[in-house]
């Protein structure tokens, strides 16, 4: 392509690159101890710091005494949270 | 051994021997006989007769005839009295003493190069003496000698000059002076009529109100005060002593020298006039900026005092005595005010002399460096290097007014770029402000409908309805029609009912690769925002660098626009019936999609707008926005993300072509609705609220610019003849164009869009049009009545602008 | 720095601090770091009763390393502008990294 212009920030050549693809996205996160994001991303930077908006958080917990069956809670805030663990990255 | 060296070795270990330590020197302990002396004796009593040394039976004591006299006592004592007066005697011989000073100031003249604090409670003459030394010097030479430290104490002289106080001047002062001592014995013991006279003069002799030797420039420290009487003897002679030269010729004199001081004058006028050059060497200044400010007191116009004050000459506190009460209290308040003054000249000026003006420059530099930092980052003050690092910080402050940290910076254009983009601003999702904003669309083209209605009213239907058709076709594809090069291939069906397979999911890779141009687009975006803040100033004629400046500007803004449009894939051609979408409509399906547009929008010229005009036209039913909204049997409006998408489009995307299509040529219209027709499904379109926002934007700015008169006949023609296709296809759906049923509220774009299609309708059309839609026209009417009042005339004018634009009214309607 | 700069215009919003031992506190933001420690004032802790050792604790200095997330007044966030902020410090980090 003659896009030379276009070799600069916007090529796909590191992972994050990819998020910024996402950015006003439906994008989901996944975080430690179980637990799941889902939201549009506002902002990221390279220490994976998000701020998502809309979301909606999903915590995995396992009942021991239910025969091992996962029972989710899951519980929703409508502001926008910042996630600022490192979750995949 | 003992640290100052005495001997403290007891006794018991005192006889060692010469090698035993004596101690920090090594002489004898002096006192070690008197210790021994004492431990021998028991006795501590010192014995008169053992220490006296008998030198009193030397003293001759005879001729004590005169002890009498001048202890007192003796056979016929006379009481002594307490007023002796030694200091009114003394002060008759000052006058010679004086004299001797001043004459011996004149022949030394180097004596006189002290720190001059020449302070206004100076008598006259040596005031003038010092004029005539002191203007042959620069105020320099102190500086000249490598090891001068200049007087950084306070002077208790500049507090000399107050009059008011005279018996307060040194606070720690409990001595008093002979004078005083004089003065409260005469004063107790005699009657008092001279006591002011007598106490007036006191403080000039206090020797802990050392006035005259700092006073005095021509005195050399140490001196004796000059007596005021001596002085005062000068003034009331009238003349000068005989010993006293002019001052010598060459040396410019103040107020025509001594002997012709104006009358008005205040003394230390002159010495303020003289004061500049000797207390504010330029190099001794350490208070730069106050320099300036202290001149100007130091020099006041003269004759504005002398007149203020109105007064005479007064130098000496004996001449005070002579006023009256007014004027002396006239007289003290001027003083007070010009000892502050003093004091205050003082307290800047002792820094004199501490800086070089080199080091002055260097401190300055300093300062204007730390000011530039401070208002810039710490790191930099490049705002653009702020800007990079704190973007949102700074034009969030700058749009939200919120206080900025560094509110130097040249933000106030860019942030009028962001809140130019209301779309994009506004378009978050579930904002109340964003269905505000789409409720001002919503109006803009209520408006637009509402002046083609009121158009259309004011003439009556022109006859053009009837020559109708009797023209033959005429080609859409003239020389006007736009975007000849848009390729569009024309589907092999034109009757609107296209075999076009509307597309459902992307693949994984469409969507990244669609991402991926967005992110593109954003960049070039950006670049081109930055571009508009970077834009130097219209260069003038001749200035050659200015143009060419602005000549690589537009170049740089051209490649910009290049790198956008290629990005916003607009030119990509159209394949019919192919399962993926143009790139660009694929673009628009995305939120960020959506909200560039009115960024683009500002960035593009009007070729490039009526190009993206033309391609959402064409591309219509295939809109996500249409082709997702269309009534699902069993629902009574699409799921929340498509009214989300809707809204975005009406907020974001709207007003962008509706501000395009007011100002478009008719052709161009004519052009659109064309391809309306013959590119989309016409019923798919009418059934969405984009679809038929569109329709409406079309159909309204062709009224208008028939009413205006703009249209050429041939035009018009064109016009009609796509007019009549749209309404024949649209006729028999024309039922399924509301959203649900009558009670789900919103239904105002349906009514603009019937009314833009009454307007342009002939009356058999209009006719076929009420026949369509006057089940809903009632229901309405109906409906409204079980309605709040506010609502309900609401609902009733969204009906009547329709009704209105076929000549009803709803009133008729009962 | 682009959470630094976006956690400074909520300076003296009302936020609602998760840490990652799972207590909540909501508070008045105060200041801000570019560790993104945070300064809350008035602080209130949601589940006091499990808590009650902070029952008194009017104002806190959070180390911004123990933040799981930080809960924003949707209405003090400029979305548009927080991406191209976004955007803007992507493609400064890759013109760092180059």
């Amino acid at each position: 392509m003659a896009d030379t212009e276009d070799a600069g920030a916007s090529s796909v050549s590191e992972p994050l690159d990819l998020v910024r693809l996402s950015l006003d996205e439906i994008v989901f996160v996944k975080l430690r101890g179980d637990r799941e994001l889902k939201g549009r991303l506002h902002a990221y930077d390279s220490h994976c710091n998000l701020v998502l908006g809309d979301v909606e958080e999903t915590i995995y917990v396992v009942e021991e005494d239910d025969n091992e069956q996962e029972t989710t809670r899951v519980s929703e805030t409508t502001a926008i949270p910042l996630v600022s663990t490192r979750p995949g990255c | 051994m003992s640290f100052f060296g005495f001997d403290t070795t007891l006794p018991r270990d005192r006889d060692r021997g010469p090698e035993a330590t004596r101690g920090f020197f090594e002489n004898p302990d002096p006192f070690a006989q008197v210790a021994q002396a004492t431990a021998l004796e028991d006795d501590d009593a010192i014995d008169f007769e053992d220490t006296y040394d008998g030198l009193g039976d030397q003293l001759d004591d005879d001729q004590d005839e005169f002890n009498d006299d001048t202890f007192g006592g003796g056979p016929n004592i006379k009481p002594v009295g307490k007023d002796f007066d030694f200091f009114g005697r003394t002060a008759q011989v000052a006058d010679a003493i004086g004299e001797e000073q001043v004459r011996y100031s004149l022949q030394h003249p180097q004596a006189a190069r002290e720190p001059l604090q020449p302070n206004v409670q100076t008598p006259a003459q040596p005031a003038t003496i010092s004029t005539a030394a002191t203007s042959k010097r620069t105020g320099y030479e102190k500086y000249e000698d490598p090891g001068y430290i200049p007087d950084l104490q306070a002077k208790s002289s500049v507090w000399g000059i107050s009059q008011k106080k005279p018996t307060e001047p040194a606070a720690s002062r409990k001595m008093m002076s002979l004078e005083e001592v004089e003065a409260q014995m005469r004063q107790h013991g005699q009657s008092a009529p001279n006591v002011p006279a007598q106490r007036l003069p006191q403080p000039l002799a206090d020797p802990s109100y050392p006035i005259h030797p700092q006073h005095l420039p021509t005195l050399p420290d140490g001196f004796p005060p000059i007596p005021p009487e001596f002085l005062q003897a000068q003034l009331e002679n009238g003349a000068l002593p005989p010993q006293m030269p002019p001052p010598p010729p060459g040396v410019p004199e103040l107020y025509g020298g001594p002997g012709q001081l104006p009358p008005g004058v205040p003394l230390h006028h002159l010495q303020n006039a003289n004061f500049p050059p000797q207390n504010m060497p330029p190099t001794g200044s350490r208070h730069v900026g106050p320099q300036p400010a202290q001149r100007q007191q130091q020099v006041p116009p003269p004759a504005t005092r002398g007149a203020q004050s109105g007064m005479p000459v007064i130098t000496t506190p004996q001449q005070l005595m002579h006023l009256t009460e007014e004027q002396r209290n006239a007289y003290l308040i001027e003083d007070a005010k010009r000892a502050k003054r003093n004091h205050k000249i003082f307290l800047l000026s002792r820094g004199n002399g501490l800086m070089t003006p080199q080091d002055k420059n260097f401190i300055t530099r300093i300062q204007l460096q730390q000011l530039v930092a401070a208002a810039g980052n710490v790191a930099d003050s490049d705002p653009e290097a702020v800007l990079a690092e704190d973007f949102y910080y700074q034009v969030y402050s700058q749009i939200r007014g919120a206080p900025r940290q560094h509110p130097h910076q040249p933000l106030g254009h860019f942030a009028q770029t962001y809140l130019l983009q209301t779309g994009n601003r506004l378009g978050g999702h579930g904002s109340r402000r964003a269905f505000h904003s789409a409720d001002n669309h919503m109006q803009r083209m209520q408006q637009q409908v509402q002046r083609a209605v009121e158009a259309a009213k004011a003439k009556p239907k022109n006859k053009q309805l009837i020559i109708e058709g009797s023209l033959g076709k005429i080609s859409f594809s003239n020389a006007k029609a736009p975007k000849p090069m848009l390729n569009i291939k024309r589907p092999d069906s034109a009757d609107g009912a296209k075999p076009k397979k509307l597309q459902s999911d992307l693949s994984l890779s469409d969507r990244k690769s669609i991402l991926t141009n967005l992110e593109s687009v954003y960049n070039a975006l950006m670049s081109m925002e930055d571009m508009e803040r970077t834009m130097p100033p219209p260069p003038e004629e001749g200035d050659a660098e200015a143009i060419q400046e602005h000549m690589e500007w537009r170049q740089k803004v051209h490649s910009l626009n290049q790198q956008l449009w290629r990005a916003l894939k607009v030119m990509e051609p159209i394949v019919p019936s192919s399962t993926t979408p143009h790139p660009f409509i694929a673009l628009l399906s995305y939120p960020k999609g959506k909200k560039a547009i009115p960024r683009i929008f500002r960035h593009i010229d009007q070729e490039q707008r009526v190009t993206i005009l033309t391609m959402i036209v064409v591309h219509l039913d295939s809109l996500d926005v249409v082709r997702l909204a269309q009534p699902v049997p069993g629902e009574a409006q699409p799921s929340l993300a498509v009214r989300e998408a809707i809204d975005l489009f009406s907020l974001a995307i709207m007003p962008s072509l509706l501000g395009y299509v007011n100002e478009a040529p008719f052709n161009i219209i004519i052009g659109l609705l064309g391809l309306v027709i013959a590119q989309t499904h016409v019923q798919t379109v009418a059934r969405t609220k984009v679809g038929l926002g569109i329709l409406t934007m079309l159909l309204s700015r062709a009224e208008i610019v028939k009413e205006a008169g703009q249209a050429s006949e041939r035009d018009w023609q064109q016009w009609v003849e796509k007019f009549n296709v749209l309404f024949d296809t649209l006729e028999p759906a024309l039922n399924d164009i509301f959203p649900g049923s009558i009670n789900s509220g919103d239904d105002m774009y349906v009514w603009q869009f019937l009314a833009a299609v009454g307007i342009g309708a002939s009356p058999e059309q209009q006719q076929r049009l009420v026949i369509a839609v006057k089940d809903r026209v009632m229901e309405t009417v109906t409906y409204s009545k079980t309605l709040p009042a506010d609502m309900a005339s609401q609902r009733l004018g969204n009906v009547n602008l329709f009704m209105r634009a076929i000549g009803l009214d709803v009133e008729l309607l009962g | 720095m682009l959470f630094f700069s976006f956690f400074k215009t909520l300076t003296n919003q009302t936020v609602t601090i998760e840490l990652k031992n799972d207590i909540r506190i909501r508070g008045i933001l105060k200041s801000v770091d570019q560790y993104l420690n945070i300064k809350l004032d008035d602080v209130e802790v949601l589940d006091l009763d499990k808590y009650p050792h902070l029952s008194s604790v009017k104002n806190m200095f959070i180390r911004g390393s123990v933040v799981r997330y930080v809960m924003l007044p949707r209405s003090e966030v400029d979305v548009g502008l927080l991406e191209d902020a976004t955007r803007r410090e992507a493609a400064n980090q890759a013109g760092k990294a180059r």
